[in-house]
């Protein structure tokens, strides 16, 4: 019986295996893009709140799952100003630590550098503080940038740039996260 | 009257990013529906050629997520290293007879071979944001024959177009002969293109004014391992995954040759002994998992292989029986009519000598001569031969060009060395073999006419240095395809100048009537001017200097083959239309063939050259004669067969056993060479010609100049073609960089983001004498480079690195090639860019210790 993506991501699955996923269809469905699939604009980002400014140690990622299940990201407050960053720094961002070459997780972060990676697989590093460009690797997309918000001492995520490894939209395919 | 100057070069600048899309919209990608087109193709760039599938289909429609309902077979979402994810970067729109058509461009997970499983580099990951896109980055690609009428570019047709190019070939050839009409030319763009040229050029007029993109000469890239007897691309990449020991130089194959690198190298678990000035993301790689980093300094490869072979003799380490069973003796060595092979090859008691003549090859000289410290190098002497263990270990060497561009001749030889004394070779992994740089594409009609080339080397005719001839002002008519000749040739500013003023002699074209502009252009050739034809893709820093521009229908647009680094032929095939007017080159050199009266150029597609240039094939690493005697057999096309065979295709040279192909997976399989007696030689790497030119073109650093070295990168594919109109890309590299040491950049006040100037006024141009060049580039400060070092990008846009490269071919007059990785030049602060805040400026060589 294949593993749910969940149980495909709690089992910590190993760099190299191949797992089948389970298929969860979008629930609502109502316009259609040109190419007649399903239209975003009609799937709403849901807003979650992430963590507390005041508990985030530098250099430490959180890990999170947004905006479905099985979609996993790092936060992390780089030390500096960051592209997009939040907080009274400019230097708290997050993104999917799916490595969007092939989809292994990626969770080195090196804090010296403020990169993520290399990735266990093929060796790609991305800079966090740089909306997450290649420094060097084979994805052929920068890591899907979750779009976060600071309000007071709460950040929240509120959308997701880019798409997420493994999806053929980023919120098709999986449950929300509650 | 004044003459009017070309325009200015315009380079491809990068496009800006585009704009980020509503965060409220989620990103998608359309599926191909299961009744998708399908075609197969190979990545367009690196030699490694992974493997690639083509789904195209209507615009209007999508496939679903469930396995059924998508081309791909999966279910959506797919889980890691399935190799079917379409990225959106591997989606476009394109048009297929004349509809507009979804594709997605994704490498093969159903391979075996090559790219197993569908892996991919960031390059060939993107070949999607190659193709033409009327309303996306690509929507420039040159689309009609122009002709340049008082500094503009007029459209004027094929007809106008082909008729002119073919009455000034035969004006020139008529009055000045053909020494005066030159060709430059992709040495490895598709058997059918290369064949086609070659046909006209080397064949039916007989010019030894030929050469390819990277020289400036036509021939061999690797004469010192030619001239051990063994072939540059004899290996597969099995080597690389049986090997215990890899000894790699002069490229970095992560970057490079990505997916050999992640498939058949770091898998294999080999150790790694990396040679390069830079500690890149291999040389780190090779330190952290067991292998070590040879970090010489620039121009010494010579030194640091005859140290290494001297040690493995001088310990009794060499592979005595491959020696005594399969190296040549002086009299075997006698009987070989190769001039260079009577001159440079010797026996194994000769090149012993003549390495134990020396201090400077024990380790302590060679720690010397090279800054590579002794112990290292008696470590790698002892890795690739387990301190002389019965059972030996299996060594592979692999290079390409940080070796043979920066001294041609003796770093090809003393690497050829290495792998003989080591009997690296033939045998599954044990092999020495380029890793190459382009794909290998080049099939010649007819041969280069050695005995027309005013070039010689004691009296042995060389083949033509052709920039050097051009700016002694001997050629009239050069047409120039599928290249940025300009940037592409060492000395590039002194070259630039010199085609500014040869295009510039005689009257102007002021008139858009072809008739009045022929007469004008004739003028120009009789006023000891030059006429220059662009055959390209896109405009490049060349075009601006042409006469004519005739633009090309490239990868996907034609069905083509080539081989890979393995000597893999696939098919390339078509898939959807061409820009405009664009033309496939094989046709564009068949219609001015027709029109210059000669026969043989009436093909009627790409399969029936493929099919004619089997002939020419025979009896080389490239054979594929018996994949159309097979295909004629079974009542087939040869491109039809070798469509069937996918992206797998065979490895040739390929033979007809019981009617059954047959491929070659490694050459020397049975220990005869390339040579007269059948057996391999060791050949005198000269380490004393080798510090003479370093003297000549090293640094001073009394003068405030660096080493300013240059070549590839990850990310980035030769002169950006395709990757300047690519997000990916430009996002990453907005600009051209220049690596400088953090010690270094300390002394020069500089930090990562600064615009610097690199210049110099000792730039050795086409005539062997000084002068004077420069580029700008952005600061990236990191310790990849040692202090003395920088390193730059080779071909970005608007950044001419090879302004500092030396173009006197006469340096090394055995074989005309450039010292390309030897630029020299000061380095300055000239300015800051916006860059800081926006670009990676994060170490680039951070490498695991295990995977």
């Amino acid at each position: 019986m294949p593993l749910t993506r969940r149980e495909f991501l709690l089992a910590g699955a190993a760099a190299g295996a191949f797992v089948g996923a389970g298929v969860v269809l979008p629930v609502a469905i109502t316009l259609r893009d040109e190419n007649g699939g399903p239209d975003s604009e009609a799937l709403i980002y849901p807003r979650q709140r992430i963590a507390s400014l005041s508990e985030l140690q530098e250099g430490t990622p959180v890990f999170f799952d947004y905006p479905l299940v099985g979609q996993s990201n790092l936060l992390v407050k780089v030390g500096a100003p960051a592209e997009a960053g939040v907080g009274p720094d400019g230097d708290v961002v997050a993104f999917s630590n799916l490595c969007t070459h092939m989809g292994c997780p990626i969770t080195t972060y090196q804090a010296a550098e403020g990169v993520l990676g290399p990735c266990p697989c093929h060796f790609t590093t991305f800079d966090l503080a740089h909306d997450a460009q290649v420094t060097l690797g084979q994805a052929t997309q920068q890591l899907p940038r979750v779009l976060l918000t600071a309000d007071g001492d709460d950040i929240y995520a509120d959308g997701l740039l880019r798409l997420v490894y493994g999806h053929q939209n980023s919120l098709v395919g999986a449950e929300p996260v509650s | 009257m004044t003459t009017p100057q070309p325009a200015q070069p315009r380079p491809a600048q990068p496009r800006p990013a585009q704009a980020q899309p509503h965060p409220a919209q989620a990103a998608s990608v359309p599926l191909p529906p299961a009744d998708a087109t399908v075609h197969s193709t190979c990545c367009e760039y690196c030699p490694v050629a992974c493997g690639y599938k083509v789904y195209t289909w209507p615009v209007g429609r999508t496939g679903g997520p469930l396995a059924a309902d998508n081309a791909l077979g999966v279910d959506f979402p797919t889980s890691a290293l399935t190799g079917r994810w379409p990225s959106e970067t591997m989606h476009s729109t394109v048009r297929v007879g004349g509809a507009p058509h979804n594709v997605i461009i994704i490498p093969d997970a159903d391979s075996e071979v090559v790219n197993v499983g569908g892996t991919h580099s960031v390059r060939g990951g993107a070949l999607a944001k190659k193709v033409y896109d009327e309303k996306g980055l690509t929507a420039d690609r040159l689309q009609h024959p122009m002709l340049r009428v008082s500094g503009q570019l007029v459209p004027i047709g094929w007809d106008v177009a082909t008729d002119m190019v073919a009455e000034l070939s035969s004006y020139v050839i008529e009055n000045y002969g053909e020494l005066a009409w030159g060709m430059k030319i992709y040495s490895y763009q598709y058997y059918e293109n290369t064949y086609a040229a070659s046909k006209l050029g080397l064949g039916a007029i007989g010019t030894p004014n030929w050469s390819p993109h990277h020289a400036p000469a036509e021939g061999d890239d690797v004469p010192g391992l030619s001239d051990s007897g063994i072939d540059a691309f004899s290996a597969a990449f099995e080597d690389d995954r049986e090997a215990d020991v890899l000894f790699i130089a002069g490229s970095d194959p992560y970057e490079t040759k990505t997916v050999r690198f992640t498939t058949w190298q770091s898998p294999g678990g080999a150790k790694i002994i990396y040679v390069d000035p830079r500690r890149t993301f291999t040389a780190a790689y090779a330190e952290n998992n067991g292998g070590l980093h040879l970090q010489l300094r620039p121009g010494t490869d010579t030194a640091l292989y005859n140290a290494i072979v001297r040690e493995i003799i001088e310990r009794g380490w060499e592979d005595g029986e491959f020696i005594r069973d399969h190296v040549a003796s002086r009299a075997e060595l006698d009987e070989d009519s190769k001039w260079r092979r009577a001159l440079f090859g010797r026996t194994f008691e000769e090149i012993t000598e003549y390495l134990m003549s020396s201090d400077e090859f024990t380790p302590e000289g060679a720690e010397r001569e090279t800054g590579v410290p002794a112990d290292k190098i008696r470590q790698a002497a002892s890795m690739l031969t387990a301190g002389g263990a019965p059972e030996r270990p299996r060594a592979t060497v692999l290079f390409e060009k940080g070796l043979y561009w920066s001294h041609n001749y003796e770093n090809t030889a003393a690497i050829a060395n290495l792998g003989v004394v080591l009997g690296s070779t033939g045998r599954p992994g044990r092999a020495i073999s380029r890793m190459g740089g382009h794909q290998r594409g080049g099939n010649k009609a007819a041969g280069y006419p050695l005995d027309k080339s005013p070039h010689s080397y004691e009296g042995n005719p060389v083949e033509m240095d052709t920039e050097r001839w051009l700016v002694e002002g001997n050629t009239r008519f050069r047409w120039v395809v599928g290249t940025n000749w300009l940037g592409a040739m060492g000395g590039t500013a002194a070259l630039t100048r010199a085609v500014a003023d040869l295009t510039t002699r005689g009257p102007a074209v002021t008139s858009v009537d072809p008739a009045t502009a022929l007469e004008q252009l004739k003028a120009r050739i009789d006023a000891d001017g030059m006429v220059i034809v662009h055959q390209e893709i896109y405009e490049n820093e060349s075009t601006p200097y042409a006469d004519i521009v005739l633009p090309a229908a490239t990868w996907g647009e034609e069905d083509f083959a080539r081989n890979n680094a393995e000597r893999r032929l696939r098919i390339y095939e078509k898939f959807m239309d061409p820009p405009g007017e664009a033309r496939p080159d094989w046709q564009i050199f068949a219609e001015v063939g027709r029109k210059m009266g000669f026969d043989g150029f009436d093909w009627a597609d790409s399969n029936e050259i493929f099919e004619e240039g089997a002939a020419a094939s025979s009896g080389g690493r490239r054979d594929y004669g018996a994949l159309v005697e097979k295909a004629r057999a079974e009542g087939k096309r040869g491109h039809d067969l070798l469509r069937e065979l996918g992206t797998q295709g065979l490895q040739t040279p390929l033979t007809l056993e019981g009617g059954e192909l047959v491929e070659t997976v490694r050459q020397h399989a049975d220990l005869t060479f390339k040579t007269a007696s059948g057996k391999a030689n060791f050949v005198l790497a000269d380490w004393d010609a080798v510090k003479a030119r370093n003297e000549l073109l090293a640094p001073d650093p009394a003068r405030g100049e660096f080493w300013v070295l240059n070549g590839r990168i990850n990310a980035l594919w030769n002169n950006m073609f395709d990757f300047a109109r690519r997000e990916i890309a430009t996002t990453r590299w907005p600009m051209n960089f220049l690596e400088v040491n953090p010690a270094d950049a300390e002394d020069l006040g500089v930090v990562s983001g600064d615009l610097l100037s690199i210049e110099s006024d000792r730039v050795i141009d086409q005539l062997g004498e000084p002068s004077t060049g420069g580029f700008t580039a952005v600061a990236y400060v990191s310790d990849i480079v040692p202090p003395g070092v920088t390193f730059t990008y080779f071909l970005y846009p608007g950044s001419p690195a090879n302004t500092v490269t030396p173009a006197d071919s006469n340096l090394q007059p055995i074989n005309l090639r450039y010292n390309f990785k030897l630029g020299r030049g000061v380095v300055t602060k000239i300015g800051t860019t916006e860059l800081a805040g926006k670009m990676s400026f994060a170490p680039r060589n951070l490498a695991p210790t295990s995977t």
